[in-house]
């Protein structure tokens, strides 16, 4: 999720490889974005990792640790 | 003292004599570049006593510019045997005077080698063919010793005068005489010889070629005369013989002079700044040289992942990033002011698609665990950063550093002297299965989790070497190499080891 219109699905369709223009797209958000301000989430716990000035803070609480 | 035709020529085929200072501890890494980027050829003789490298190459400053662990490049004029030590002081100073007293033709095959050699810097553009006749004119005359010396130190008074005047223009005036690396910034080279001249009574003065000496002394000779007494010496007797004028600020030429125990060496830097100057990197923490060093040894491979995690303003992954491109680094930090610093820096040297940042601790890392194969890093040294307990979370840090890395990966550590000695406690266990080590059961372990510094290092080494032992899926830390090496004020040392897996190899 990016907050701007990549149009990505939320999956990947069968036989993407050959779906240059969703390939184009994927290679623009992979390579070409870079988040300056946001958050990453860990897809397992929800955990969000705040993303300030292109660098995301992944310091750990106590418990965290 | 015969000419040397060899070097004189300079022709493309043929490899003209240089020579690098280094650093203290330097020198090896010097000798092993370029790794295939230049074809250097180097001598034997690698003077480890100062610090130079001495070599021949078939390349241009383009190239030779290139050199990643060097300080200052020279072009060697001579080498000769260490200065014969006499009680008369005038008797040596004379010998002294003897290695840049030259005729006339010397001095101008080696400006015309010299300016040949910038042509493409644009600098050589304002010394004109005039000048050259100018100094033959010169030399011919006889001048009176005292009133060329006057006329040096209204030069000096007139340049400092000068950097005060010229407003809005970044001026350091440079110590004459002890062998400092500092150069002006300031580029009214054009402008300045007329402004000279203006001062000058001497009509010729404002064609004449300007150098600055300077001058190093060392061993034996450094107790009978100091290096200014040598450098005035030498600079009244280049004045004398060349009728060259001194310019401290904006020389057109500067002459290198060292005399120590073991040779004299004369020699032409070949650029104004140090090598160690990166043009790509904006704000320097580590010493540039000493952070190449380290990438140098962790054998980075194409595809390599790379990890600092204590990066700082990331000088290490930008000098590792430089050299070894199709790597991916990764810098963590836990100050938020060095990561801007770090973020500047990676943006000012274009390298964002090689290097991530994050701010993470290195007790804690991120990071899946061996997903590394390289990590390098500078462990801070308590004094001159905030963070004083850091020798106490040293087998936290090592242990994430461990974790991290994949088996057959390296870990390359600049370490201060008392960090080492914990470090090498720690890591000595690893390899060994001493009964002593193995003996001591649970209670050990159990308390390696919360690791004091204990005085007496052989209880620590027992006490952590245990949960390095007992981590068996984590494998243990080999020990691959120590480098002594200077960073100026202090030394430090480079720990290069390698993962092996818990079972062996």
């Amino acid at each position: 999720k990016l907050g701007h219109p990549s149009e990505l699905p939320p999956e990947p369709v069968p036989n993407y490889e050959g779906d240059e223009e969703f390939l184009r797209r994927l290679h623009h958000v992979l390579l070409e974005v870079e988040v300056l301000e946001g958050a990453l989430q860990c897809p397992d716990s929800g955990r969000r990792f705040p993303i300030s000035k292109g660098v995301p803070n992944m310091l750990l609480t106590e418990d965290e640790a | 003292p015969p000419h040397r035709p060899g070097l004189l020529k300079m022709s493309s085929a043929e490899p003209g004599r240089f020579f690098c200072t280094a650093g203290r501890g330097l020198e090896p890494f010097l000798a092993r570049e370029p790794l295939g980027r230049v074809r250097l050829m180097f001598s034997s003789e690698v003077d480890c006593v100062s610090g130079k490298v001495f070599f021949r190459a078939a390349a241009g400053p383009g190239e030779l510019r290139k050199l990643r662990s060097g300080e200052r490049l020279f072009l060697l004029l001579k080498r000769h045997s260490p200065l014969p030590v006499s009680g008369s002081r005038g008797k040596m100073l004379h010998e002294i005077k003897s290695l840049v007293i030259e005729e006339p033709k010397y001095w101008l095959d080696i400006i015309s080698v010299w300016r040949r050699l910038h042509r493409h810097e644009g600098k050589a553009d304002d010394v004109s063919q005039e000048n050259t006749l100018a100094l033959k004119r010169k030399s011919e005359g006889e001048t009176n010793t005292a009133s060329k010396k006057q006329k040096m130190e209204q030069v000096r008074a007139i340049v400092s005068e000068e950097c005060q005047v010229e407003a809005g223009e970044r001026c350091v005036l440079p110590e004459r005489m002890s062998g400092q690396e500092c150069w002006t910034e300031s580029k009214t080279s054009s402008e300045f010889p007329s402004k000279g001249s203006v001062e000058n009574p001497a009509a010729n003065e404002k064609l004449s070629f300007s150098f600055r000496e300077s001058c190093r002394c060392s061993g034996v000779i450094a107790k009978i005369l100091t290096s200014q007494e040598i450098g005035r010496a030498i600079g009244i007797a280049l004045v004398k013989q060349c009728g060259w004028r001194a310019d401290l600020r904006d020389p057109d030429l500067e002459i290198f002079v060292h005399l120590s125990d073991i040779h004299s060496v004369v020699g032409i830097p070949l650029f104004r700044l140090p090598l160690a100057n990166r043009e790509y990197i904006k704000t320097a923490g580590l010493r540039s040289t000493v952070a190449w060093a380290m990438a140098s040894l962790a054998e980075i491979s194409a595809g390599a992942l790379v990890l600092d995690p204590m990066c700082g303003l990331g000088t290490i992954l930008l000098e590792a990033a430089k050299e070894w491109p199709e790597a991916c680094y990764w810098g963590a930090d836990i100050s938020d002011s060095q990561l801007e610093g770090a973020d500047g820096n990676i943006r000012t040297a274009g390298l964002m698609d090689k290097i991530e940042l994050l701010k993470a601790s290195v007790k804690a890392l991120p990071l899946p665990s061996e997903s590394f194969d390289s990590v390098i890093s500078d462990i801070p040294f308590g004094k001159k950063f905030r963070i004083t307990k850091d020798a106490q979370l040293l087998p936290d840090i090592l242990q994430e550093m461990k974790r991290v890395l994949r088996v057959g990966g390296t870990i390359v550590l600049l370490l201060s002297q008392d960090l080492r000695k914990r470090v090498e406690g720690l890591t000595k266990c690893a390899g060994n299965d001493s009964p002593e080590a193995t003996a001591d059961g649970d209670s050990e372990a159990a308390s390696a989790k919360a690791p004091s510094v204990h005085g007496n290092s052989s209880s620590l080494a027992h006490g952590v070497g245990e949960s390095f032992l007992s981590s068996r899926h984590f494998g243990s830390l080999v020990p691959d190499g120590v480098y002594a090496v200077s960073l100026g004020k202090t030394d430090a040392f480079i720990h290069k080891y390698r993962k092996v897996s818990a079972a062996g190899n």
